[in-house]
């Protein structure tokens, strides 16, 4: 008897073990190494892989797979407070039944948590189960994952499917199709999403505490000076018992980019194109000229009392200065264009209107003037600064994805997940503009304009470029129509786009780019809150390091590589 | 001695007989075991990552080895200037922790064990524990209401008496201070548990002995108690050591902010930064991997000297 059940409890014990073995082994050796097979193949016979997917197209029938084809795709999980599933709501529901219908294709979603997307890719890549389709703000990242050989390349697949996606073609077209394609092995990694929305960065400023000082706004940064000062000598006036918490200029940790038209409005507007492509690695200009004349100032600034004494304590997505901001203690600050009308009634302009009074708002301000006494600014380009789409080798469902891409870029599409149903989430103004109406349970929106699920878009669209410039200004729910046009024309004031220079793989900028950002945060900060005295000494000895821990090396292969393609000449041809 | 032998000399039949009788116990210790060789047994083969050529679709196998003899990435930590600021920092706060953090919890317990209030000892114990159950983030998140140069409370109170606000969060050598402040009143309470049951184990005829020799309080601390909890002290002190270039990741990722990374990047936040954030898995496990080296020497080390010095080790 006895000797019974012992073995059946080691009969037991070895099928438990056995499962465990095969499970770790399932995921952690064989299958990257059956990826890592595949991707041979596809690098080592492209001729025989574009002979197969002729034959790949021929599969759909009447532009529909015959058998039901599945694919997964990468979705942010942003995890918003009051927010949907988002693997699971109207909006996916609306995508997974129009790709069945229209194409016979299952659309499944993975989430990914938002602000450690990196990380997250990293380990799906990493144990073989990334979805089909994924997403990164990251060239760097993509490149780096290309590298180990965990992309597929998307050269001849666009080409090909090009008949069968018309609208991937028609919304982001040749130009962000191949905008990463490589100069010289033809190589694609990735597929640009279009930024329709192409306002970066404005100013703004508290227009009830300029009304009450008799202010008008400031047009330089010597009256935009003046005004700091002024708020601060009449902190009590403006804030009363609160005086203490006045914080004239705000800025956080990352200060790169929350002064980033100040810093813009230091470099030489007649830059040449090469020197701002050699020193372009940073997109906070850690080392283009001018820089650090600009953040001299604002070191100067903090040493007068006139920034945010704690900034570079708060760490990313920390909520602290926006509650100093919506408790109405902040005068000004700089952020996207239209930060302050975000997020609806729990907007800033929305918290300062309860918390403060009804005249208390945000407005945008264009007050930095650059050596040539212009407003100049950079805008984002429409590609480049946007999500990257890329298939990892485990995706073997390449014509379906691409299908879907296209399917989530026709114009009907697009407006649906921007603006929902009508009375739902949105009405049609006389003018023929949408106004998104504030939604809660279901229809909530995950992100602004679900932003994450229109992959190839980033910004108003609606389908049409006539009605997304109506509807601009009505895109925020209660907010003022008329303050949210003012600050997309303080954005676009004097903006100007960066250029493509495309060169083809920088391989001094793989793996570098976390610690270089890092350095770059460090510099800053540090220089702001040194003494006057120290700052040369501080900013020196932080962009030393900076260089010798691979931005130097970048800038040489930059050189290098300009000289290459375009010799002696200083500006793109 | 004589039972020692027996077992020795019928070692096979008596473990046939153990097995047989207790078989039970054993079934139980397999899932702990197989826990064991799962999960920390066989990843250990990944270390192999550190002397090869790391990519995410390949196989371990097929990774193709590292330059240098497999060392390259070794190299290329030791020249990297960030890895040494890591090791440095790591080095130095955990050293400052050692120093400064060991004798709190045994002059803790000596006090505690002094006191005659059987209540009042009980809510001290209590209110001292809790700490070690918040996270590092709440705790930042407290320190950062408290000591922020402009809106922290301690720094208000300066300013209302007239004094500057001490940058306790935001240089790197008040940082450092901040850093062990924190660590100690974190954890003192919880470690002085251990001593406090050692203390307990002290037999009372010695302190009567004592007593009628005429040995005030101090001396009995001095020459009953701590001898008394010497061995618990010497096998902390071990481990402590056996831990003096590693460290937790939550307590410096959580209190690091720009201002002090030169004093607060440690190889913990490092690893996860350059390998986990930037994907360079071959140099971080090859900085893991000289870690753990170094760990065990030091734990080895000293074990021995402790065994040379007459004390117990842990093995």
């Amino acid at each position: 008897m006895k000797k019974k059940v012992l073995s059946v409890l080691l009969a037991c014990a070895m099928t438990i073990s056995l499962a465990a073995c095969g499970n770790s082994a399932d995921t952690a050796a064989p299958a990257p190494a059956d990826t890592a097979s595949e991707t041979k193949t596809e690098e080592a016979a492209p001729a025989e892989e574009a002979v197969e997917e002729s034959g790949a197209l021929a599969e759909l029938v009447d532009g529909k797979f015959a058998d039901t084809r599945h694919i997964t795709v990468e979705i942010y999980d942003r995890n918003n407070d009051g927010g949907t599933d988002p693997t699971n709501n109207m909006y996916t529901d609306y995508i997974k039944k129009g790709m069945l219908d229209k194409y016979n294709v299952e659309v499944e979603y993975v989430a990914v948590p938002r602000w450690t997307e990196v990380e997250e890719i990293n380990n799906l890549l990493a144990g073989g189960s990334a979805p089909d389709i994924c997403v990164t703000y990251s060239y760097p990242t993509v490149l780096t994952y290309a590298n180990m050989g965990g992309i597929v390349d998307l050269k001849d697949y666009a080409e090909e499917f090009k008949s069968v996606t018309p609208n991937l073609w028609d919304f982001i077209g040749e130009e962000g199709i191949f905008w990463d394609k490589d100069p010289k092995t033809g190589s694609l990694w990735a597929i640009e999403g279009r930024r329709v929305e192409t306002q970066k960065s404005v100013t703004f400023v508290r227009q009830d505490w300029l009304d009450k000082l008799g202010l008008k706004a400031p047009t330089t940064t010597e009256e935009f000076h003046d005004m700091l000062v002024a708020f601060k000598d009449n902190a009590s006036e403006l804030l009363g018992a609160d005086a203490s918490k006045m914080v004239p200029f705000s800025i956080s940790y990352d200060v790169g980019w929350r002064a980033t038209n100040l810093i813009a409005s230091f470099q030489d507007p007649k830059m040449t194109d090469k020197e701002r492509y050699v020193n372009g690695f940073d997109d906070r200009y850690a080392t283009q000229n001018g820089t650090k004349e600009a953040v001299q100032l604002l070191n100067k600034w903090y040493n007068e009392g006139l920034l945010w004494k704690d900034f570079p304590l708060y760490p990313s997505g920390d909520s602290t200065e926006d509650d100093m901001i919506k408790a109405g203690y902040v005068g000004c600050f700089e952020h996207n264009w239209d930060y302050v009308f975000r997020n609806g009634e729990d907007s800033i302009n929305s918290n300062l209107r309860r918390n403060v009074g009804e005249d208390a708002k945000f407005v945008a301000i264009d007050p930095f003037e650059d050596k040539n006494g212009g407003h100049s600014k950079w805008m984002y380009s429409a590609f480049g600064t946007d999500r990257k789409i890329f298939f990892p080798s485990t995706n073997d469902e390449p014509l379906a994805s691409f299908l879907y891409l296209d399917f989530i870029s026709s114009p009907e599409v697009l407006k649906y997940l921007q603006a929902g149903d009508e009375g739902v989430t949105h009405e049609v103004l006389e003018s023929g503009a949408i106004q998104l109406i504030a939604a809660t349970g279901d229809p909530i929106q995950n992100s602004g304009k679900n932003i994450d699920y229109t992959l190839t878009c980033n910004g108003t669209w609606y389908g049409d470029e006539k009605t997304a410039a109506l509807s601009l200004a009505y895109g925020y729910g209660d907010q003022d129509p008329e303050l949210v046009d003012g600050a997309s024309k303080a954005a676009f004031a004097e903006g100007m786009y960066p250029k493509n220079v495309n060169v083809g793989e920088i391989a001094a900028e793989a793996e570098v780019g976390d610690t270089l950002t890092a350095k770059r945060d460090e510099m800053f900060d540090n220089a702001v809150v040194a003494s006057e005295a120290d700052f040369d000494s501080v900013w020196d000895s932080y962009m030393a390091d900076y260089l010798s821990a691979g931005g130097q090396a970048i800038m040489d292969e930059r050189a290098e590589k300009w000289a290459e393609y375009f010799g002696d000449s200083d500006m793109l041809p | 001695m004589a039972k020692e032998k027996a077992v020795k000399g019928a070692k096979a039949p008596l473990n046939k007989v153990y097995l047989k009788r207790y078989w039970q116990l054993y079934a139980l210790l397999f899932l702990p075991l197989l826990y064991l060789i799962v999960f920390k047994y066989l990843p250990m083969w990944y270390v192999m990552i550190a002397f090869k050529k790391y990519s995410i679709v390949q196989s371990i196998w097929e990774m193709p080895w590292a330059k240098n003899h497999g060392f390259e990435y070794f190299i290329k930590a030791f020249k990297s200037n960030d890895f040494l600021r890591a090791l440095k920092n790591t080095i130095t706060l955990n050293l400052k922790d050692l120093i400064f953090g060991f004798p709190v919890p045994i002059i803790f317990a000596l006090i505690l064990n002094e006191l005659r209030l059987k209540r009042f000892k009980k809510t001290v114990q209590t209110i001292t524990y809790m700490p070690h159950f918040l996270s590092w983030v709440i705790i930042y998140g407290l320190a950062l209401q408290l000591f922020a140069p402009s809106t922290g409370f301690v720094n208000l109170l300066l300013n209302k008496m007239g004094l500057e606000s001490v940058p306790f969060l935001n240089s790197s050598a008040t940082w450092v201070k901040t850093y062990i402040g924190l660590g100690i009143w974190q954890s003192f309470g919880w470690n002085s548990i251990i001593y406090l049951a050692a203390i307990a184990g002290v037999s009372p005829e010695l302190y009567e002995a004592a007593s009628v020799d005429g040995a005030g309080r101090f001396q009995k601390m001095w020459h009953i108690t701590l001898p008394g909890i010497k061995p618990t002290i010497v096998v902390l002190l071990i481990m402590a050591l056996g831990n003096i270039i590693g460290s937790g990741f939550d307590r410096p990722f959580a209190m690091q902010n720009k201002l002090v990374m030169d004093a607060a990047e440690v190889l913990a936040t490092y690893v996860y930064k350059v390998g986990i954030k930037g994907l360079q898995f071959s140099l971080t496990t090859a900085v893991g991997l000289f870690q753990s080296l170094v760990n065990v020497f030091f734990l080895l080390s000293a074990n021995f000297l402790s065994r040379k010095l007459g004390e117990r080790g842990i093995w």
